[in-house]
């Protein structure tokens, strides 16, 4: 558990003509985080304007966008090695961009043209495939005086129509359902024909402006075509060319580029007057020493920095300062383990700078109370296995996270499975075969040795390991005291940030009359319980032992009460029965795995007892292995999604809300990330 | 005793099978805004998940009862 890095408010002033050297130091720094200047906070300052070699920057990273976008070069999946910094910049300087852009560009536009060529010619080549159905050149469908020319496909023969018609020619092929005709008229019964042939679902075909036969014409368009998708795959091959040729500079250049156009708008987050900036930013504390110290050395005295404060974690210090200034970002502080679930709380929200980060706490009971509602050693092996790739293999966050809960948890439950409850996929290791469970031992034919059990929690005389559907009332109880324990690290944490944030008074009536609501709760109730279920009956139970619980609790409860109410009024005694509900919500630790042993039960007896002994023989051996593989798989994917949202659950919901309020903002430095580039003096120190 | 016995196995169906439908009911409409949030803003899906998960309580509840029930009361 540990509060996020604590953060020191710096100024520095500066010449005008000192901010890009200024610019590029905080950006290579990387500790600054930059806090933005707001209109009027200062009198005679006014936010700068974007530095001047920003504009062609952004053109160029313009240009070269469209470039990556028509190349489909994908800057993220560039994987060449990085290019030297000064080379990149020369190039770029050189015009290299514009070149490349217009390069593509051309490379496109002749593609584009290519790909219409070819779609001309396809219609062309549909035109000739009908045309082709008649015995006439395609000269003589045009150059007529007199004489009108209709040339189209019909859906019904028009020869009965056409045939009534006096003083024409005509030529018709039809077969079945579609046909091409053609009609030479005298201009004056144009319309006669022109009737006819609509009522046989005429649609005129465009003849082509050229000579010769039909036949002849489709033969030499099949060639053009062939010719033209010839020139489109050479076209293709040149941009792909294109592509693998300039991917590396481009990846360089565009990584360059996004940095310069950050860098040079810098001013606009800034503090100018006519001839100086302010920069107001916060660092880490424990780097500010030799932040100041390296800006002082690369800038020699031609810059003034004052560190303005370090921030406390009282509310009233941030409350005072300015409203720009309140705002403290966070830097998570936690350790190893505790890095991989910052995710997981950030789902909910980063963690104010003045609070405790949940995340450690969360690393710790997560996977807890994951391996605890799938314990079984059978489930774990795969889970530790799935775990151990994610994290190492994959790239998102998502899946980052989801892997380290698979391992660790995978991890809990390969503890709980063997130890605790002795059982692999539903079956214990221990003990004598029943008319409804088998066991390993039995399985296998063999008696395992004693140092074997010896490992495991002997549940009851003889019986080794905690069978989830026998002892269902002390893993009940085992739930509840492990809520307990849970919320009550919650609720102290809880009052610790009241303390810290409101103070000792403050944060007591904030937060610690809810700690002591809470303890006072858990033993009362524990208290009743024990006087409700005695088996000797009520009056029995009176003794002085459960007396004295009971006074005890409803004292601490009186206390909690009463250091609440007057913070919270009567939602102090309205809230008394949530607490109970919470932790009676932990019962699901059980019951969760509970369910999962009953499904085990189930298929393991489908399996062994009634496909194997009943039944028998090869057919019932196989059926027995599919249904025992089928319906592991089921149970071993829902304990992912069932043990995983109930985990996560537990924390959000039960613990995170005792304490955490959230609302931070993440500390995020000006930066170089580079990936496709290389400062040059790192390239020469390394050779 | 199998009478008890069955009347302890229906006392069970109940409990599992009305908080199922309760947690049902509430669910339904958290999931329905929860979706259209999260189509919004995918950043709000840690706190859509918190609010979809909370009736599931409910259910617990009434599997916690039918456990106890099913298990436990036979034998007392």
């Amino acid at each position: 558990m540990s509060l996020p890095e604590s953060m020191s408010r710096i100024v520095i002033v500066g010449s005008k003509s000192r901010l890009d050297e200024v610019t590029t130091a905080l950006f290579e720094m990387g500790v600054f985080h930059l806090i933005d200047h707001t209109v009027d906070a200062d009198e005679g300052f006014s936010i700068g304007s974007p530095r001047p070699y920003s504009a062609k920057a952004s053109e160029r990273l313009l240009a070269l966008r469209a470039a990556e976008k028509d190349l489909g070069i994908r800057v993220k999946k560039v994987k060449d090695p990085p290019i030297a910094v000064n080379e990149v910049e020369k190039d770029i300087e050189s015009g290299r961009v514009e070149t490349i852009h217009a390069d593509v560009i051309a490379a496109i536009d002749g593609r584009n043209e290519i790909d219409q060529r070819i779609t001309e010619l396809k219609a062309l080549k549909d035109n000739l495939e009908k045309l082709s159905k008649l015995p006439i050149d395609l000269g003589f469908y045009r150059g007529y005086e007199s004489l009108v020319v209709f040339v189209g496909s019909v859906k019904s023969d028009p020869s009965k129509a056409l045939d009534a018609i006096e003083d024409i020619m005509y030529e018709v092929s039809f077969d079945k359902t579609e046909g091409v005709v053609a009609v030479f008229a005298k201009k004056d019964i144009k319309d006669k024909v022109s009737l006819a042939l609509t009522e046989n679902g005429y649609a005129e075909i465009p003849v082509p402006d050229i000579e010769g036969s039909p036949a002849e014409m489709l033969a030499k368009t099949d060639k053009d075509i062939e010719d033209s998708q010839a020139q489109l795959e050479a076209a293709n091959a040149k941009i792909a060319e294109l592509s693998e040729e300039y991917k590396s500079f481009i990846a360089a250049s565009d990584e360059e580029l996004s940095l310069k156009v950050q860098e040079g708008e810098l001013p606009l987050r800034i503090a100018t007057s006519e001839y100086s900036f302010v920069i107001d930013a916060w660092v880490p504390t424990k780097k500010l020493e030799s932040a100041q110290k390296e800006l002082e050395e690369r800038m020699g005295g031609n810059i003034y920095m004052e560190v303005q404060e370090t921030r406390g974690r009282s509310m009233h210090e941030t409350e005072a300062q300015e409203e720009r200034f309140q705002q403290t970002p966070t830097k998570c502080n936690n350790g190893k383990l505790g890095k991989r679930f910052e995710y997981a709380v950030s789902l909910v929200s980063i963690p104010k700078y003045q609070e405790i980060d949940p995340a450690t706490l969360v690393s710790l009971f997560f996977p807890f109370f994951f391996g605890f509602m799938v314990g079984d050693l059978g489930y774990a092996i795969p889970f530790i296995v799935l775990g151990a790739y994610g994290m190492m293999k994959a790239k998102s966050k998502d899946f980052q996270s989801i892997g380290t809960v698979l391992f660790f948890g995978g991890i809990w439950a390969a503890i709980f499975g063997f130890f605790f409850f002795g059982e692999m996929l539903g079956m214990h290791f221990i003990g004598p075969e029943t008319n409804t469970t088998v066991t390993w031992e039995s399985l296998l034919g063999v008696k395992l040795p004693d140092w074997f059990q010896g490992l495991m929690v002997e549940a009851s005389e003889g019986e080794y390991g905690v069978s989830k559907l026998h002892e269902v009332t002390m893993l009940l109880k085992l739930s509840v005291y492990m809520g307990c324990v849970h919320l009550f690290i919650a609720y102290v944490v809880g009052f610790m940030n009241g303390v810290r944030m409101h103070g000792f008074k403050e944060g007591y009536l904030e937060k610690g009359g809810w700690l002591f609501s809470f303890l006072g709760m858990v033993v009362f109730c524990y208290g009743l319980t024990e006087v409700l279920f005695c088996p000797d009956g009520i009056s029995a139970s009176m003794t002085t032992t459960t007396i004295t619980i009971l006074i005890v609790g409803a004292a601490i409860l009186v206390l909690g009460v009463a250091s609440c109410f007057p913070k919270e009024g009567a939602q102090a005694i309205l809230e008394l029965p949530g607490i109970v509900g919470n932790v009676l919500s932990y019962t699901r630790l059980a019951a969760i795995g509970m369910s999962k042993a009953g499904m085990a039960l189930a298929f393991n007896y489908i399996t062994f007892i009634m496909m194997w002994q009943t039944i028998g023989g090869i057919g019932g051996i196989i059926a027995g292995c599919v249904v025992f593989l089928i319906g592991h798989l089921m149970i071993w994917v829902l304990a992912i999604l069932s043990a995983g949202l109930h985990g996560l659950r537990l924390q959000y919901v039960e613990s995170m809300n005792k304490f955490f309020t959230g609302g931070g903002v993440l500390f995020a430095p000006l930066a170089i990330k580079r990936k496709h580039t290389k400062n040059f003096e790192n390239i020469e120190t390394e050779a | 005793m199998a009478a008890d016995l069955g009347m302890i196995m229906i006392g069970a169906g109940i409990a599992v099978g009305l908080t199922g439908l309760g947690a049902g009911l509430a669910e339904k409409d958290v999931g329905a805004a929860a979706v259209g949030a999260i189509t919004e803003d995918v950043g709000l899906f840690g706190k859509a998940m918190v609010l979809m998960v909370l009736p599931e309580t409910i259910v617990i509840f009434g599997l916690v009862i039918a456990i106890l029930g099913v298990f436990v009361l036979p034998n007392m």
